[in-house]
């Protein structure tokens, strides 16, 4: 069994042949760092358990420069790293390329940035498995560029974009699925369909994934950058394994005696940590497992400014809503600083104390 | 019979095509509220995975209102990420997918990337396949929840996002390399599908009390084969209601939305 399944040959879907010759005529092309770069880079680290923790603005000002692929960690409005975007955001990043599974706020807040100023923030192409807000409708932002083909996309399932993580993280340069084949992924996406040598049957191929720089955001680690996990774990201990570096932001610091403790909890191992911060509320709007329940309201309120924009054109409120909340803010803690004790207060009581191991 | 809304009617079909012993890969919304009272009802040793990687979670804080809200772990018995959730299903152990979209053909083939233009230029982008391109590939039957408009039920979705029966040829899913055996029911208010075993076309089982198959037919852009065995659909009774109304989505997040003319 060989060749393709899909709707090509039989012409299932409407999809055209121009659409279809794209991918015909292109030579596949990792979109950040190969196999072998991502190598040289978990090589060329110090291994020494060190103390890693730093600020968010030097941690961005070293690692996120234009033209890298960027790995979002999180997924939906779960433990999402928004306060390392709004840095990114402060300090501006041009041509990115993006890598996540699922993801609202995060490439949101990017796509909205580079609406304000394409010359200080600016998104390439997205390989991703969705863009959106669940229950809160659809992401306005990807609608506006994704319509307007301001950015490339390469449409993965979530379990690809996870797969393509993990053989990052596993250092194999693609690792097969039962996904994707037989769908218009096939025919649009990076990967490849082959007959397996052992099976001789039909296996669908994606490449790893491997971020130039993984932004995640933890419940716990110590300073060193040991990671617990709690609730989802996402794809962050894949993203994290897979990047040549990783930014990490968690709620909390803890001793490095209770990793070494109960090692078995440890999801990230320090040594994929390039840079820790603590940052509490550092996932906010969005949810952290044992912290704080999402603030929906301020999701709604985000997103009725940029489908405002996508609906009419312009762009004022949303340059207010940056200009106020983003460059008008020094760090994240001045950020949160604009919300309410009460409001903060709410989100921990919605999270109804899921018990964690700290 | 006691009075009920359409996405109550979905709730409730989607429960009872749930069977008992299984594992359903939940999406978020609407198939939760079915699981949760199948679980309530006849199927209580149904379990959920949710693809942020919980399995057999207890819901006791309430209805996620995401696939990867923190209370989709509640009490799981195995929590881990996406990657665990996604291997459990691709090994065997989820027996259904639980997916929604924008369009469906006669194969169960599903489009939920986008509406309208071209892939590189869509009128109307969603968010992608999500998990469900994987759900559709790889649990062993596919339920799908639709809006019954004849522009939802098309003769060709624009994009296959999640794999149905392809052309129909009885190879097509192995050429794909998926696990699944694919379709297995459509659920809408006022009809219920599944899939003829010899041609895999959609098939008309059950209709609203009160509708014909020609009603049917008439919002359904493709032929459809009618069951010689076609039945009512089954309609909720005060209890479910009121387990659906008041356990599964007090709030009425997905129960009370009005369905958009």
């Amino acid at each position: 069994m060989t060749g393709k399944a899909a709707s090509y040959v039989k012409k299932v879907s409407s999809l055209s042949i121009d659409e279809i010759k794209k991918k015909e005529e292109r030579t596949f092309q990792y979109w950040g760092p190969t196999p072998d770069e991502a190598r040289k880079a978990a090589v060329a680290k110090k291994k020494g358990l060190h103390d890693k923790r730093t600020t968010i603005k030097e941690a961005v000002a070293k690692y996120v420069k234009d033209g890298i692929n960027l790995g979002i960690g999180g997924f939906v409005n779960t433990r999402v790293p928004v306060a390392i975007i709004h840095e990114i955001v402060r300090q501006g990043a041009r041509d990115l390329t993006l890598s996540f599974q699922s993801n609202s706020i995060c490439c949101e807040l990017l796509a909205g940035a580079m609406i304000v100023n394409p010359n200080h923030v600016s998104i390439k192409r997205v390989e991703l498995a969705w863009w959106g807000y669940e229950v809160i409708g659809i992401a306005p932002l990807l609608r506006y560029l994704a319509g307007n083909s301001m950015i490339q996309l390469d449409d993965y399932t979530n379990y690809g974009m996870s797969a393509r993580f993990k053989a990052g993280a596993m250092g194999i340069p693609f690792i097969p699925t039962r996904d994707h084949g037989g769908s218009d992924m096939e025919l649009v996406n990076r990967g490849r369909m082959i007959e397996c040598p052992f099976t001789k049957k039909n296996v669908y191929l994606v490449s790893a994934c491997h971020p130039d720089v993984g932004i995640v955001h933890v419940p716990a680690a110590d300073k060193y950058g040991n990671a617990r996990i709690f609730g989802a774990l996402c794809t962050c201990p894949e993203i994290a394994q897979a990047a040549s570096h990783t930014i990490m932001t968690t709620e909390q610091i803890i001793p490095t005696e209770s990793i070494r403790q109960y090692p078995n909890l440890t999801e990230i191992p320090w040594v994929c940590v390039d840079a820790l911060i603590e940052q509490p509320f550092g996932g906010y709007p969005g949810a952290v497992y044992g912290y704080y329940w999402f603030d929906m309201p301020e999701f709604l309120s985000f997103r009725s400014i940029c489908d405002e924009f996508r609906k009419t054109g312009n762009k004022d409120k949303l340059k207010e809503w940056y200009d106020k909340y983003i460059f008008g803010c020094e760090t994240f803690d001045d950020f949160m600083a604009t919300r309410p004790y009460s409001k903060i207060k709410q989100l921990r009581q919605m999270d109804q104390g899921q018990p964690i191991i700290v | 019979m006691p009075e009920y809304g359409p996405f109550e009617m979905i709730a409730y079909t989607g429960s009872r095509v749930l069977e008992d012993e299984s594992i359903v890969f939940v999406g978020t919304g609407l198939p939760i509220i079915a699981a949760m009272h199948a679980q309530l009802t006849h199927a209580p040793s149904l379990n959920m995975i949710f693809e942020a990687g919980s399995v057999a979670a207890i819901l006791e804080q309430g209805m996620p209102l995401s696939v990867g809200d923190t209370r989709a772990f509640r009490k799981a018995c195995f929590a881990k990420g996406l990657c665990g959730a996604f291997e459990l299903t691709q090994r065997g152990y989820a027996d259904y997918a639980f997916i929604g979209g924008a369009q469906v053909d006669m194969f169960g083939n599903i489009c939920s990337t986008y509406e309208g233009g071209t892939y590189s230029k869509p009128r109307v982008r969603f968010p992608g396949s999500g998990g469900a391109g994987a759900m559709a590939a790889n649990c062993e039957k596919t339920i799908a929840i639709m809006a019954l408009e004849a522009r939802r039920f098309v003769p060709k979705v624009e994009f296959i996002t999640s794999i149905g029966f392809g052309d129909g040829s009885p190879e097509y899913r192995e050429k794909a390399g998926v696990m699944g055996s694919g379709p297995y029911r459509v659920i809408t208010n006022q009809a219920l599908f599944g899939f003829d075993e010899k041609t895999r076309r959609m098939t008309l089982l059950e209709v609203l009390p009160g509708k014909t198959a020609a009603d049917i037919q008439e919002l359904v852009s493709f032929e459809l084969i009618i069951s010689p065995d076609l039945k009512d659909m089954r309609e909720p009774s005060e209890e479910d209601l009121a387990l659906l109304r008041n356990v599964c989505d007090p709030d009425g997040y997905f129960l009370k939305r009005k369905v958009a003319k």
